[in-house]
């Protein structure tokens, strides 16, 4: 097998208008037959961050808030992850030179993407190689504490599209309405909801649970996997698997959410990371949002089914995993 | 849910406490002339009381918790509720046995074990994407392990002493496994109560009917919430004294 590298193109996250809700889900690349799982297999993470600012960012402003937001996804008990400030450099946040950049770059064409990541892994073993992120200088950016309405708050960006560069995929957990010229987002329950507040909003300045599962999923620290469980199981719509379901374990005693995805042909989920104890399973297809905000077109993802609730409740152990679960959903009426 | 050692509430402890006080103030014979114990032959020091036979558990709410999303700014007030759920423990009927020792006619201690498979259930409703509401639910094996200090009024006893009520206060163990006996949850119990003995004959040997109602203090064990509830319980026992 041919060691190499590979780009990968970009996972954004849109502005105004476009996209979903869900849970979370690890990033993948398909060689050749394989489909490899993408994360860094050392730390800390090394980053360069640009010298140019935007209007009302400084490139220390910049340097602050990507500092700020790698230490939240750092300070993440359950999971071993570490990130170290390597300098400014006046290197575009661009692939191909082995440095994980992040800066601004004035994309006008890219009229919804607030901010991408991109990647270079080894296409051997999915590691990371090289990993940047752009923050579009199209649009206005604020860095107040408080927000500003003037501006989209650079830390919330930064925080969900650093969870990108850690290999995290996009999360359904939100809901969205479709209004003239797109998608706005109603409410969300994720860092990783592929679609940004409302300029001025910093409520996303903090790791949700399904963010908090999926980063310790990758990088489980020592005892995570004893002190939480996984349940898994297989969405069915008349005898046959559903691909893209979107489920979700709700946690009735805390009120924490933590979704997955079924992801194979025979409609089967896995959601790790989960608090131990009685969970409410609910599945519902990925409607509300643009499908390639998570899933490769051609993977045939079924979204012609009604939400519904999984009728027992899940009891998840302590360090183990409850299976044998089927939730038959129906089709849309 | 497994519950770390909590400290001990002082309020149920005071409480059991006081009631076993305020029952020996009341019910300890104030002299020989005052004895109304009319039985040939009572419990006497030393004497053994075991006993089997069914309680009824009560259930208990735990309450509603939404599942709630942060709601973007101009598109409302408060988190949005994407559903609601509304969580309960079913009453439900068990098995126990108890054994007790007679330190005095009046006074006896006791230790039992009860068993229960109460049904855990969450009301799934008013769905944001019209979710079908339903009723999920959980079957729980519940043992109560306790040790109880018993006042028997023999003062009260009556159809001609064969019927005894006692009053009862103590404290136990509370763990519960969930159907896949996977996932364990532990707690605590206080309770107080009360109840009648009736014998048949009145022999060293004895056999007889035993009822009890009373309620437990619990933290901890399959709850959401984390703070104290009451349920309270009822059964009945056929016992045999020797």
């Amino acid at each position: 097998m041919r060691r190499g590298s590979v780009l990968l193109l970009t996972l954004v996250l849109v502005g105004a208008a476009s996209g979903p809700a869900a849970a979370y889900l690890k990033l993948g690349s398909r060689v050749d037959t394989r489909t490899l799982t993408l994360k860094w297999n050392a730390m800390p993470i090394r980053y360069f961050v640009t010298d140019r600012g935007v209007a009302g960012v400084s490139s220390q402003q910049l340097q602050d808030t990507v500092a700020r937001a790698f230490a939240t996804w750092d300070a993440v008990p359950t999971a071993k992850t570490s990130s170290q400030f390597a300098g400014f450099t006046a290197a575009a946040p661009r692939g191909g030179d082995r440095a994980t950049v992040i800066g601004f770059q004035n994309r006008p064409e890219l009229d919804r993407t607030l901010g991408a990541t991109s990647f270079i892994i080894d296409t051997v073993t999915g590691d990371i190689v090289e990993s940047d992120i752009f923050f579009n200088s199209f649009f206005s950016w604020s860095v107040a504490a408080q927000g500003d309405v003037a501006g989209f708050d650079l830390e919330t960006i930064a925080l969900h599209e650093i969870g990108h560069l850690h290999g995290l995929a996009h999360s359904a957990l939100g809901e969205t309405e479709l209004r003239a010229g797109g998608r706005r987002v109603i409410a969300a329950e994720s860092v990783m909801f592929p679609i940004a507040f409302s300029a001025g909003s910093i409520a996303f300045r903090t790791l949700r649970p399904d963010d908090v599962a999926g980063i310790s999923d990758l990088y489980p620290e020592s005892g995570f996997s004893r002190q939480t469980g996984s349940v898994s199981g297989k969405v069915t719509k008349n005898g046959s698997g559903v691909i893209g379901a979107h489920v979700v374990a709700f946690n009735p005693r805390t009120g924490h959410m933590v979704g997955g995805f079924s992801l194979s042909a025979d409609g089967a989920f896995v959601i790790a990371g989960l608090e131990p104890g009685p969970q409410v399973l609910r599945v519902e297809p990925l409607d509300d949002a643009d499908i390639e905000s998570f899933f490769d077109l051609t993977l045939g993802v079924d979204v012609a089914f009604q939400a519904r609730f999984y009728e027992k409740l899940v009891v998840v152990p302590r360090g183990g995993g409850t299976s044998r679960i089927e939730i038959k959903v129906v089709p849309k009426g | 849910m497994t519950k770390s050692a909590p400290r001990a509430p002082r309020f149920p402890v005071l409480w059991v406490v006081s009631l076993i006080v305020v029952t020996l103030l009341a019910a300890w014979p104030a002299d020989a002339r005052a004895q109304v114990w009319m039985g040939a032959d009572p419990p006497r020091k030393g004497s053994v009381q075991i006993s089997a036979g069914v309680i009824s558990f009560g259930g208990f709410d735990m309450g509603v918790r939404n599942a709630e999303e942060t709601r973007n700014i101009n598109t409302g007030t408060g988190p949005f509720a994407l559903f609601a759920s509304h969580s309960r423990i079913a009453a439900t009927p068990g098995g126990q046995f108890r054994v007790g020792v007679y330190l005095s006619p009046q006074l006896s201690l006791e230790t039992s074990v009860q068993y229960g498979r109460p049904t855990l259930s969450s009301s799934l409703t008013s769905d944001a994407e019209q979710a079908p509401s339903l009723t999920a639910s959980d079957t729980i094996g519940r043992y109560v392990v306790d040790g109880s200090l018993l006042f028997h009024l023999t003062r009260l006893a009556f159809s001609r002493s064969r019927a005894v009520p006692f009053l009862a206060g103590g404290a136990g163990y509370l763990r519960e496994l969930h159907e896949s006996n996977e996932f364990v949850a532990t707690g605590h119990e206080y309770h107080a109560g009360g109840g009648l003995n009736v014998w048949f004959g009145q022999g060293r040997h004895r056999i007889g009917l035993r009822a009890d109602v009373g309620a437990s203090i619990r933290q901890g064990g399959a709850d959401f919430r984390s703070g104290r509830r009451t349920v309270p319980a009822a059964g009945a026992s056929l016992a045999y004294l020797f």
